[in-house]
């Protein structure tokens, strides 16, 4: 029960990696705001479900990342409660795949808006808000894209070399209010953006490999990592980035 | 406790100074005012206040004086 009755404020739960991150949390004693894009009743219920099995306290909070007054309203509302957030995991996220040269700019600009700026803005709002305690925990979700930038990654491998480059220098800037910010980058994981048009070639070659480490990861793969970060067990990591491929490179 | 007294308290609180210098205060005027203590400021304004600064006023957020005037905008009267 390393974070019980924390408050961890995790984005992109209905499904994938966000959702086996609330899982984790929420075994662990976590409260949890889960934001998703829009409301959902299947996802409703889930949440119900995790609230009963591990007596813990979910809310699920709808805005589209790309959309700044949504965002501020829905999270200005959180603040009123005046209830610190430990913990923000930028779990959010949208997968591009493409050769520069064939991707349209609106395209990268669309990946960049998601997997950057939204979680920027977002960020932005949560961090100010937990200077105010002296105290919080920002974990973003990147990717091995974002540091292995092979071909194809013009879009999103960028995007998310992007979120390495800003948690890297926003540890810097917060350390001074007892804020830590590291980053977590997965290499392909079994979810259904892995199942993309976009993730074939790699997960092709993953689906066809007998070596032990040669396969997806799995989410829980994934969320053990974030655990470990959002963890006291981590206190003295700032500004890290832990990749989780199980050392292939692409 | 009055707006004038929260204001004072919140340079006060979050700069640990005497609040006899508070008014005249500018950004950067002492070393506790630097980059750091002012979003330490802009925090406690809005706890004190129950407002969300807007970033363009945090950046405008200057001294003292101006702080009323921003204030102003989220219907707290100093």
């Amino acid at each position: 029960m390393l974070l019980k009755n924390k408050l961890a404020f995790i984005t992109g739960t209905n499904r994938g990696i966000g959702f086996s991150i609330l899982e984790k949390f929420a075994s662990n004693g976590c409260n949890i705001i889960a934001h998703s894009r829009k409301k959902d009743i299947d996802f409703s219920n889930k949440l119900n479900l995790l609230e009963k099995k591990y007596n813990v306290d979910i809310k699920n909070i709808n805005f589209d990342i790309l959309e700044t007054d949504s965002m501020k309203s829905e999270v200005y509302k959180i603040f009123k409660e005046k209830i610190p957030i430990d913990i923000l995991v930028n779990s959010a996220g949208i997968i591009h795949g493409g050769l520069f040269q064939m991707s349209p700019v609106k395209d990268i600009r669309k990946v960049f808006d998601v997997n950057f700026f939204g979680l920027i803005e977002l960020t932005q709002l949560v961090s100010k808000y937990m200077t105010r305690f002296k105290n919080g925990n920002i974990i973003n979700i990147s990717s091995v894209a974002g540091i292995d930038l092979s071909t194809g990654n013009c879009a999103y491998g960028t995007s998310k070399a992007a979120v390495i480059a800003f948690s890297k220098t926003l540890s810097s800037e917060l350390s001074s209010y007892g804020i830590r910010v590291n980053v977590v980058a997965p290499s392909l994981t079994d979810t259904d953006m892995a199942f993309s048009k976009e993730a074939s070639k790699e997960r092709e070659f993953l689906l066809n490999s007998n070596k032990p480490f040669e396969r997806m990861a799995s989410p829980s793969e994934i969320s053990d990592a974030v655990f470990f970060l959002a963890s006291e067990n981590s206190k003295f990591i700032n500004g890290q980035v832990i990749r989780v491929d199980g050392g292939n490179k692409f | 406790m009055s707006n004038i007294e929260l204001y004072k308290n919140a340079y006060v609180e979050s700069f640990e100074i005497e609040i006899d210098i508070v008014e005249s205060l500018e950004y950067q005027s002492i070393p506790e005012w630097d980059s750091v203590g002012h979003m330490v400021l802009m925090s406690t304004l809005e706890e004190k206040f129950d407002i969300m600064l807007d970033m363009d006023d945090i950046i405008d957020f200057s001294g003292f004086e101006r702080g009323k005037e921003i204030l102003l905008k989220y219907d707290v009267k100093i």
